[in-house]
């Protein structure tokens, strides 16, 4: 089946919300309605407003996020007793104590230490709880179980504003590069280490794990894994990711999409990878387009060179108007769904319009920034020849 | 220089505007500060407007991500610096002298120099919307987004100087604070008789002393980077941009807890008031206030849960920050506890009261979850964080700041705000908040990350974001309500000097009061001095009508208005302003700066034919 | 300076200026704690020379140490000759405590110079620019309070400082201490401590 990105249309109600549903009538006095109504709305909020669509962080596909939702659940309904508790005594201190005409002057009470005392202790024992369960998680989350299946290592690099994604050794020693889509076999814990190249990024996939920073000189490492027991869909799946670190002007548009599949698919993504392909008449046209305008930056067939690489950021952090930028490599934009780090699908006419003028999908972006074809403005190419750009980069399957 | 100085001959006048420009007094400076910071609200409460605006819908197109950035930096930087903290010492200077029953502040010069400090400050930072190279880095401005070469244009310069000028100023009134309260305090008036809102400024005041230099050290770092060829950000050059975060956090979240203790304070003096009772557990309330003015510094890096410091340090912050829920739930359970058995009247000042503690609760309960380091790798960085700075600072700082605009306002002007008026405030500015915040924890929890300028509408978040605009029209409209009593007031009836059978020291003399204050210094009879006065008077057959009588202003030795303050003032805004344009400028304002020194250091504090 | 506070009533019996001196120091505590944080997390992370082992030169500034120690000292005879109501002496030893911290800066105006004649300076690496920022907000601490000190002096000069107004030498002389005794704290980290340090002692990571 083709890879379809993966979307929920009804949002489902949270499962521990049903033990509330039927609160018990004991009177019909007005008070206990209205507490009763105070609490209702509260719980249909709570559950209208929760959706497990797109990234939403209710649904964990892996030991990584279903821990963290775990522990956030539990919190959420302590939180919960709590608001409800505290809030419950200040509304019927509220109520109870109004003022009423011909009120005598209140008794003068000054405090009640042994209350205090016990007040004092209840929320300690309760967050100190909470805060050892969470160092407990804390550390069973922090690197992936040693007796599991063999991890696959992804290196990724967040850019201005689109990740890269390197697999130093995807299957049989083979080096993959790609960009804003991120494949991974199922069952298989995925060690990650994050790295960026220019300013602060944020790696984060809901559904698979809380998000960790990408600070340029540090190298931050993470891991997750999606189970298929706890995905319903057939695989594969696609979830969404984004940048969670304000990172600039695009920052809202430097999303991602990370694709569940099984091994074997996995293995012949990888050998497919940079495969040469036919190449028809017209993407003959668009090869000698491609090498005259865009490999400056981008790299196609294969992964980048790292000399080329090293080039490229000295082009970028000297500034200059045209100087080569890191780019996503292309290698394989023809097996991808989305375009531009995941803000549009993957069309041939998102397509012609991003090479036509990025700058529509993407504000400030370093390829109409600092590339030749753009400095005024729209691309200085007809549409033929951008046709052929794209026939060389998606024709070929 | 000292006999330039002398020539200029001193302020005599109290009244039109250059009294207000020589003013010394503490009551003159709170309008001053009151004033400025509420017109600063307006402005970022209209940024707030363009942000709901753009995100009412999906894939919006109001404003671009450009303006969309520098939106949110200055609703956030002018709410938090030029907003709430002026506003709270707005009251510390109202309130503060006349609650320890003294005449005036330790310093009243710098007093007036921290204010024209702080506005120019805010002017500068405002003027960067005229050169149109507005900050854009968020309020915390992480490098290296904020250093070069990520951010070319002189926004983040403004952001760094304007806030370098504003600290002076902060630093300065925390210091005039701090002596104040520990020095000046009527007799009879000890550590324990405090009302509570002298405590938390007290506290307050230590925190900004303290806390205030550490965001020096980052600022002049970041402003060395960005001109004068610095590394210290600077990832490339072996600078590392997470020294800024500890920096940054260092300072910010004592910085919250700076924010949100005058509001604690204002709430225990009102509640009492309004349900005619003492607080209830005063000592605890003060000692936890100690407590979290303390523990704010063990707890910085939970800003920073994500940023990748390892288990153990997580671990550490996460526990630190939990216990600092402690004593804040011990306030919260005695200000329940001051309700209970109460008689409470619910005017408009207690209803924000109220408001207060309740919405206050639900921001700190969203706290501790975001404490919880596992859960915050998921929400850190998503509206859930927005909801929780929402509900602590709107529906804490700033509904009890409200609670003491309408409890104090009779005492300020002599004239009541409209409490009709003030009820539909009140209700339309909580159905408001609520209706604006509260869903952003379930658009955090349902993954929108913030500082989004657009998001797409297949993410499912479209409602909810609808119903946060719509919450923001419903604010506006409390807010054009609250301006519009403030216009009526002035036409408002006249009040005697204690409206509310309040406790407080300064309910004892006339509203406004007279600018000595008090015409003897009082003797304190104990915690809620005047309540006891007043139970006294009643005993004695002689209830007591009248505010403390007035006497001729010259028998009283008090400060005399100096243009110095407002001139040194000027010398250290072209200091800042001209770091931003001509070096010389700068120059300029150095020596405008000296000479206000001296001349300050050579006038007396009162005019000679003041003494006596 | 303000004389009309002097003798009014305070709580504490503490008088306002001189609380106000010791809130601000402790203030400015912090101030310099982050300043030297920053030196601390940047220690042998330069990137490139010169490091301090090959420019430091802990017997030139124990010299200058050791004169911003004696103007300490001076200091505290400007201030008993104040309240002993010594004119001349209080104006004498004022003017030797701010001609010491003369000569300390003029040491550091050397050290500076020599400093960058020999490549370091506050763009060059991060010893450079942690250094300079460091010493030289310490510097101008230095310089403000000479400022002071020779204001003070021309006051003295004037019969304006005697037993009576004493506390305006006391502040003073508070000031000057504390920007002694971090003067004394920098020396033992940036010189006595971190002066032999190389080049980079671990790769900025993690
Ligand atoms: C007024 C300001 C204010 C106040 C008072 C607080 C109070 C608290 N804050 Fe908040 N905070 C901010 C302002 C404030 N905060 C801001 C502005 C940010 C965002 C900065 C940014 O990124 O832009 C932030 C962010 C922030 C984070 C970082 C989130 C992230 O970015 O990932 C965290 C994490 O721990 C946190 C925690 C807390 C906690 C535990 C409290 C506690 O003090 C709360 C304690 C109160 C209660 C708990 C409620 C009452 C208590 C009871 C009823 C007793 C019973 C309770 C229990 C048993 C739990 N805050
Ligand atoms: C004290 C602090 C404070 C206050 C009071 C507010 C108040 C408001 N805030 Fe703000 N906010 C912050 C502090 C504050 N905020 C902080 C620290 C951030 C983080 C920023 C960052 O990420 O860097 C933030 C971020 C923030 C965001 C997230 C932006 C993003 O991440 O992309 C949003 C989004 O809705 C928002 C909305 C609002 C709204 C609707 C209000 C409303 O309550 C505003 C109500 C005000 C009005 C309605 C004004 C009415 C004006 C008039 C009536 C004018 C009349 C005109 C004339 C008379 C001339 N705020
Ligand atoms: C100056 C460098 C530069 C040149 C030249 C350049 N690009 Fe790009 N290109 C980029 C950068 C940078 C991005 C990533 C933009 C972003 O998402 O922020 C990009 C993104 C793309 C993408 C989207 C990739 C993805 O994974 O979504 C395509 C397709 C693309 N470029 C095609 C081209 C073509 C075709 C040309 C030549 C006509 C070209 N580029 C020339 C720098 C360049
Ligand atoms: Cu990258 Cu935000
Ligand atoms: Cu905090």
């Amino acid at each position: 089946m083709g890879l379809s990105p993966y979307r929920r249309l009804k949002s489902l109600p949270m499962q521990s919300s049903s033990n509330f549903n039927q609160p018990k009538r004991r009177s019909v006095n007005l008070k206990n309605r209205l507490v009763q109504l105070g609490l209702m709305s509260v719980l249909f909020l709570l559950v209208a407003g929760c959706s497990k669509d797109g990234q939403s962080t209710w649904e964990a596909f892996g030991p990584v996020a279903q821990k963290q939702l775990d522990l956030f659940n539990v919190l959420l309904w302590v939180m919960v007793a709590v608001f409800i508790i505290v809030e419950g005594v200040l509304v019927y201190a509220i109520v109870r104590y109004r003022r009423r005409p011909g009120d005598a002057k209140p008794p003068q009470i000054h405090g009640n230490t042994s209350l205090e005392i016990i007040l004092t202790i209840i929320p300690t024992i309760l967050v100190l709880a909470l805060g050892i369960w969470s160092v407990f998680t804390l550390f069973a989350i922090d690197k992936a179980p040693e007796d599991g299946p063999d991890p696959l290592q992804v290196n990724v690099t967040g850019h201005q504003w689109w990740f890269e994604f390197e697999y130093p050794d995807a299957g049989d020693g083979k080096k993959i590069i790609t960009a804003n889509e991120m494949r991974i076999p199922v069952d298989r814990p995925i060690n990650i280490s994050l790295e960026s190249d220019d300013v602060i990024h944020s790696f984060w996939v809901p559904k698979l794990a809380g998000k960790l920073d990408m600070v340029p000189t540090h190298v931050n490492k993470m891991w997750f894994q999606a189970d298929s027991d706890k995905i319903t869909e057939d695989l594969p799946v696609t979830l969404y990711g984004q940048c969670a670190e304000l990172c600039g002007l695009s920052h809202a548009l430097m999303r991602f999409r990370v694709t569940v599949m099984e091994q074997n698919d996995f293995d012949s993504w990888v050998a497919a990878y940079g495969a040469p392909p036919a190449i028809s008449d017209k993407a003959k046209a668009g090869q000698q387009l491609f090498a005259a305008n865009c490999t400056l930056c981008h790299n196609i067939d294969g992964p980048d060179d790292p000399a080329l690489s090293a080039s490229r950021l000295t082009g970028f952090f000297s500034g200059g108007d045209i100087t080569p930028v890191p780019a996503p490599n292309l290698t394989d934009l023809r097996t991808r769904q989305t375009l531009g780090a995941g803000i549009t699908d993957l069309t041939e006419d998102n397509l012609h319009s991003w090479i036509r003028n990025p700058e529509d999908f993407k504000p400030g972006n370093y390829m109409s920034e600092r590339a030749v074809l753009y400095q005024n403005g729209p691309a200085s190419l007809t549409d033929d020849e951008i046709d052929s750009l794209i026939g060389y980069l998606l024709d070929l399957r | 220089m000292a006999a330039i100085t002398g020539v200029i001959p001193r302020p005599t006048s109290y009244a039109g505007i250059w009294g207000w420009m020589t003013t010394v007094d503490h009551k003159r400076i709170a309008i001053l500060y009151g004033v400025t910071a509420f017109i600063f609200m307006l402005i970022a409460g209209l940024e707030a407007g363009v942000i709901r605006m753009q995100l009412a819908s999906a894939d919006s197109n109001l404003v671009g991500p450009g303006r969309y950035n520098q939106m949110f930096t200055m609703h956030a930087t002018t709410m938090v610096f030029m907003v709430i903290m002026p506003l709270s010492v707005s009251f510390f200077n109202f309130v503060i002298p006349l609650a320890i029953g003294a005449r005036d502040v330790a310093f009243p010069r710098l007093n007036a120099l921290s204010y024209w400090i702080f506005l120019f400050g805010g002017i500068l930072m405002h003027m960067s919307f005229v050169v149109n190279q507005v900050p854009d880095a968020g309020w915390f401005s992480y490098a290296n987004l904020s250093d070069k070469p990520f951010s070319l244009d002189r926004g983040l310069d403004y952001w760094a100087i304007s806030l370098l000028v504003m600290g002076a100023s902060s630093v300065a009134g925390a210091l005039n604070f701090t002596v104040t309260i520990i020095n000046m305090r009527a007799p009879g008036m000890t550590l324990m008789r405090m009302p509570v809102f002298v405590w938390m400024t007290l506290i307050t005041s230590l925190l900004l002393v303290l806390a205030f230099p550490v965001i020096t050290v980052g600022l002049l770092e970041l402003v060395m980077d960005r001109n004068f060829g610095t590394h210290f950000f600077i990832p490339t050059e072996g600078g590392d941009p997470v020294l800024w975060q500890h920096l940054f956090w260092v300072f910010g979240h004592p910085e919250v807890y700076i924010l949100i203790l005058p509001a604690m304070g204002v709430v225990s003096e009102v509640l009492p008031t309004f349900s005619r009772k003492p607080l209830f557990g005063y000592p605890f309330i003060v000692f936890s206030g100690i407590v979290i003015g303390i523990m704010g510094w063990a707890v910085w890096s939970h800003h920073m849960f994500t940023v990748g410091l390892g288990p153990v340090a997580n671990s550490v912050f996460t526990i630190t920050t939990m216990l600092i829920a402690v004593p804040t739930g011990v306030k919260i359970f005695n200000w329940i506890g001051t309700l209970w058995k109460g008689s409470i009247e619910f005017t408009t000042a207690m209803m924000f009261a109220l408001g207060f503690v309740a919405l206050f609760i639900v921001g700190g309960l969203s706290g501790v979850s975001h404490a919880v380091s596992p859960s915050d790798f998921q929400q850190q960085d998503t509206y859930y964080i927005v909801a929780h700075i929402h509900y602590v600072l709107f529906g804490g700082s700033m509904f009890g700041l409200f609670a003491g605009a309408y409890y104090w306002w009779p005492k300020i002007t002599g004239r009541m705000l409209n409490e009709s008026l003030g009820r539909l405030h009140f209700w339309l500015t909580f159905i408001g908040m609520n209706l604006t915040f509260f869903p952003m924890h379930f658009l955090g929890l349902n993954g929108m990350p913030r500082r989004i300028y657009t998001y797409s509408s297949e993410f499912g978040w479209e409602n909810l974001n609808a119903l946060a605009s719509l919450g923001y029209i419903v604010l506006f409209i409390a807010f054009l309500v609250f301006i519009h009593n403030i216009m009526y007031s002035r036409r408002s009836r006249r009040v005697t000097h204690d409206p509310w059978d309040a406790p407080g020291v300064e309910w004892t003399i006339a509203s406004p009061p007279p600018p000595y204050n008090f015409a003897e210094i009082p003797q304190i009879q104990g915690r809620d001095h005047y309540w006891i006065v007043k139970e006294n008077a009643i005993a004695a057959g002689t209830p007591i009508t009248e505010p403390e009588a007035l006497v001729d202003p010259s028998s009283i030795h008090m400060p005399s208005p100096s243009y110095w303050p407002l001139f040194t003032a000027i010398g250290v805004a072209l200091i800042g302003g001209g770091l931003l344009s001509h070096y010389a400028l700068s120059f300029v304002g150095g020596i405008i700066t000296m000479m206000g020194v001296i001349g300050w250091g050579n006038e007396p504090v009162a005019a000679p034919s003041d003494h006596h | 300076m303000a004389h009309a506070v002097e003798h009014e009533y305070t709580t504490t019996g503490l008088n306002h200026r001189k609380m106000l001196m010791w809130v601000f120091l402790g203030s400015d505590c912090l101030f310099f704690g982050s300043l030297i944080a920053t030196y601390m997390v940047y220690r042998g992370q330069s990137l490139v020379g010169p490091y301090p082992i090959d420019i430091i030169d802990i017997p030139l500034t124990t010299i200058s140490t050791f004169v911003l120690l004696m103007s300490s000292f001076a200091m505290v005879r400007a201030l008993a000759a104040t309240q002993a109501d010594d004119k001349k002496g209080t104006v004498n030893w004022l003017l030797i405590t701010a001609g010491l911290g003369a000569i300390f800066i003029g040491f550091q105006i050397y050290e500076f110079n020599t400093f960058k004649n020999e490549g370091l300076t506050l763009g060059g690496n991060l010893f450079g620019a942690t250094f300079y920022t460091l010493t030289g907000f310490h510097g101008a601490h230095v310089t403000l309070g000479i400022v002071w000190l020779v204001a003070a002096a021309i006051l003295g000069a004037k019969g304006r400082l005697h037993s009576g107004t004493a506390l305006d030498v006391e502040l003073l002389g508070l000031y000057w201490h504390f920007v002694d005794i971090v003067w004394i704290v920098i020396f033992t980290l940036l010189y006595l401590i971190g002066g032999f340090d190389a080049g980079p002692t671990a790769i900025p990571s993690g």
